[in-house]
């Protein structure tokens, strides 16, 4: 094992952590606001879908961040006005968008690009530094910066607040919805950057393969902070990312070695048990004008 | 005299099926405690609610230094000059004093907090008020009566000249209320207003500069301060003369029922919250636990009625070792519970009166037949006959539970607990934030379980419900029970000190 090689799993297992840690650090915004975003699978099916189809329509990547963004913005908005403002259950707010976005990523590629399961190769992808794509390097600047937002900023403090204690917030003026709304849709934005770190070359059903759910499992172990979600991110990330290198190495049964993530994921959470703790109000809807 | 700070002018609320507040007018001069008090569902906390903006008013108008102005949310009453001290505490556990104190009014540079120039802000209200608290501690680390402090600075840090208090001494020891007057006495001075809602007409007389007495959402009368007395005020409340002092039936305690042995309790921090707590009821007797609430009193209460799982010691219930039952077996083993927290505990708040008075017992003949199939005529027949008995004002027994008013609501609780007969009552703040006419019934129906010969375990952050109803004393501080008292031999004064872990290392 050489020195280039070392090298090489480090920053390739940066780029496998990415997806899940831009999604971790946009579950901690949703959840840090009182919102549970099981959402997210869903919403990283769409952005991964639209960040192709527009890449492809419009020859740029940028753009197809951009409108990824948008649409994992949009679909972050559904989940806002459904569990927010109608108060339904948000876990089952989020199991229907999970169920609607794998439908509806099927419906467009069949109508955009006739085929229902994959699109064609999308040939406009980012730059490529140290040998991965260079999209996964903005993972470090924007933790810090959801770190400095979420603990040093007034915007930061009433966010907490309102997962905290709405009614607090309520009588202090704020204004509970609308920081609720901002927290699920910063979460949907950043699922854009999760598509522009897994495999914008081309989308494929069921390419997401469960990682909105690791990135919950990774924001609760990363106890809901920005920082800590990330790190979590990485811990399963890099596990996947040996599993990737050494399979073939291994005399294990393949299905085995790659349930190994997941595996990891249930042991480190039921480990968590008792030590991390959720925001105070998180997963209630909140009633206005209530005593 | 003084300048009017604010008037509230023939204010009108009814909310479904009750008038709230009916053409009630009240005013608050510069510079005086202005008193508010009345029955459960008198209608004062509406009456604040609406000059906080969280209600809006069916009519009338509100001025504040003469000016009518209208108030359609908290903000803007704060920008009024109004600050309020919730009944349930508003602040946010995990977050510092500091943080508490500036969220919604945070001096920002381009979105960016900071926090030095509050900080001085703070320490010079905090000086100016005698309102000491560490600003960089969390608030969920601090005692009760310092997080009250925290409430207080909050709104004094925007600046409010109006300040309205719902039953601040609920939770506070007497030293802890005497400190708070003396805020409310260097508030007043600086011209500030406050108006005062409390159940405890003794603070009421102590502190009140004007009472305004309301009944069923009608001003009864205003009163000074100086022309009022206790026995007045409750009459003017209650539409009747009311008895203030509970009579105690002697009884002659009975063989013991309750014996708790060496117990220990860890939290899941591995905390300890027991720590060696060793004493006995006996029938007939009224056994009661004071002390500052968060010193183990829950945790106790729950380890006997809801088998918590506990790490050393032994609880017999007439001789018979409990603690390995659960609490089904409890129950029917003669246990019953008036859990301090009515809403989250005591009742199923969306049932009706009928399906909560039989709650524990609705899987027991005659409530049910015998294959476990609900009468519900037999529910409702039971509902009425114990809400005649227990005088709970209801419309009917088929009445949710969440329309009662609060006294109501723990009437209920009470009720049902005792029509189970137990042989041993755990009454956990039996009486919080229940006016003076539903207090003096539950004490009175303390005083006929006890009569009756049952033994009863009285929790209460109240120390003089502690000292009027029981017969003997505990008093809890950090886990333990520092000292234990025959009633007569004591003062409320000396407890107060105890409760305080002042005279924890044997200082006496
Ligand atoms: N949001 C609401 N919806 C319906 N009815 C309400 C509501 N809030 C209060 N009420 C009713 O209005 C009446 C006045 O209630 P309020 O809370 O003002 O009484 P209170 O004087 O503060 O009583 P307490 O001493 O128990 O705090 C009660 O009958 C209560 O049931
Ligand atoms: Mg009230």
């Amino acid at each position: 094992m050489n020195l280039s090689f070392i090298l090489f799993f480090f920053v390739k297992g940066l780029e496998i952590s990415a997806p899940i840690a831009f999604a971790a650090l946009g579950a901690v915004f949703s959840e840090r606001s009182g919102v549970i975003n099981i959402a997210l699978e869903g919403i990283m099916i769409v952005t991964s879908f639209t960040i192709v189809w527009a890449a492809i329509a419009l020859h740029s990547i940028w753009l197809g961040l951009l409108f990824a963004i948008v649409a994992g913005s949009l679909i972050a908005l559904i989940h806002a006005v459904v569990s927010v403002t109608f108060r339904v259950d948000q876990i089952v707010s989020g199991v229907a968008i999970n169920i609607f976005a794998v439908g509806l990523s099927r419906f467009l590629s069949q109508k955009v690009f006739g085929q229902e399961t994959q699109t064609p190769t999308n040939a406009y992808l980012f730059p490529r530094f140290l040998g991965i794509n260079s999209m996964a390097f903005l993972l470090i600047p924007i933790a810090l910066i959801g770190w400095f937002v979420l603990y040093r900023t007034v915007f930061g403090l009433r966010l907490r607040t309102v997962g905290e204690n709405p009614e607090a917030a309520d009588t202090l003026g704020l204004n509970v919805y609308g920081l609720r709304y901002a927290g699920v849709i910063i979460s949907g934005a950043l699922c854009g950057l999760s598509a522009a770190t897994l495999f914008p070359s081309q989308w494929i059903s069921g390419m997401t393969a469960g990682r909105g759910y690791i990135a919950l499992a990774a924001m609760i172990f990363g106890r809901w902070d920005p920082v800590g979600a990330v790190l979590a991110s990485l811990l399963f990330g890099y596990a996947d990312t040996f599993r990737i290198m050494f399979e073939t190495k291994i005399p294990i049964p393949g299905q085995f070695v790659q349930m190994f993530p997941y595996v990891l994921a249930v042991v480190v959470l039921a480990g968590m048990v008792g030590k991390a703790r959720a925001p105070a109000a998180d997963g209630k809807p909140y009633e206005k004008g209530e005593d | 005299m003084s300048e009017t700070l604010l008037e509230m002018r023939k204010i009108t609320k009814r909310f479904p099926g009750v008038l709230a507040n009916d053409e009630i007018s009240f005013d608050l001069l510069k510079g005086e405690v202005h008193a508010l008090v009345g029955e459960n569902g008198a209608g004062k906390t509406t009456l604040m609610k609406i000059l906080y903006g969280l209600y809006s008013p069916d009519s009338g108008s509100i001025h504040i230094k003469g000016e009518k102005i209208s108030i359609k949310n908290p903000k803007e009453a704060i920008n009024c000059g109004i600050g309020m001290v919730h009944q349930h505490f508003m602040l946010v556990p995990p977050f510092t004093v500091l943080e508490n104190i500036i969220i919604g009014e945070e001096t920002q540079r381009f979105g960016i907090l900071n926090e030095e120039k509050p900080a001085k802000k703070i320490r010079d209200l905090m000086e100016r008020n005698g309102l000491i608290v560490d600003m960089y501690a969390k608030v969920e680390d601090i005692p009760v009566g310092i997080q009250q402090r925290v409430e207080i600075l909050k709104i004094l840090y925007r600046g409010a000249e109006i300040l309205v208090f719902d039953e601040p001494t609920a939770v506070l020891t007497p030293q802890e209320a005497e400190e708070l007057f003396k805020t409310f006495r260097q508030m007043t001075a600086q011209g500030k207003g406050i108006i005062f809602i409390s159940h405890k007409l003794d603070e009421v007389l102590e502190i009140a500069d004007r009472i305004t007495v309301i009944r069923k959402g009608r001003v009864v009368k205003t009163l000074e301060g100086k022309e009022a007395s206790k026995s007045l005020i409750a009459e003017l409340m209650v539409g009747k003369p009311v008895l203030l002092e509970v009579e105690r039936p002697d009884v002659s305690p009975g063989r013991v029922i309750l014996e708790v042995r060496n117990l220990d309790l860890k939290d899941y921090r591995k905390v300890a919250v027991l720590n060696d707590v060793s004493f006995s009821v006996h029938a007939g007797e009224i056994y009661g636990i004071a002390g500052v609430e968060g010193n183990g009193q829950t945790e106790l209460v729950a380890v006997i009625a809801e088998a918590a799982p506990m790490e050393h010691g032994d609880i017999l219930l007439d001789g018979k070792s409990v603690a390995n039952w659960d609490v089904r077996r409890r129950r029917e083993a003669g246990i019953s519970h008036i859990p301090e927290d009515r809403h989250r505990y005591g009742l199923l708040l969306p049932f009706s009166l009928a399906e909560n008075l039989t709650l524990g017992m609705h899987h027991r003949k005659p409530f049910v037949n015998r294959f476990q199939i609900i009468n519900r005529n037999k529910i409702q027949e039971h509902a009425r006959r114990v809400i005649s008995i227990f005088d709970i004002r209801t419309p009917s027994e088929l009445t949710p539970a969440l329309a009662l008013s609060g006294g109501n609501q723990q009437k209920v609780i009470v009720a049902r607990e005792l029509s189970a007969e137990p042989k041993l009552l755990l009454a956990a703040q039996p009486t919080r934030g229940v006016d003076i006419g539903a207090t003096e019934f539950i004490h009175n129906q303390l005083m006929e379980a006890k009569k009756d010969g049952r033994a009863i375990l009285l929790v209460s952050a109240d120390l003089d419900e502690v000292m009027s109803l029981s017969d003997r004393i505990g008093v809890m501080y950090k886990g333990r029970i520092i000292k234990e008292f025959a009633r007569e031999e004591t003062t409320k004064e000396e407890i107060g000190f105890y409760m305080m872990g002042e005279k924890e290392h044997g200082r006496n």
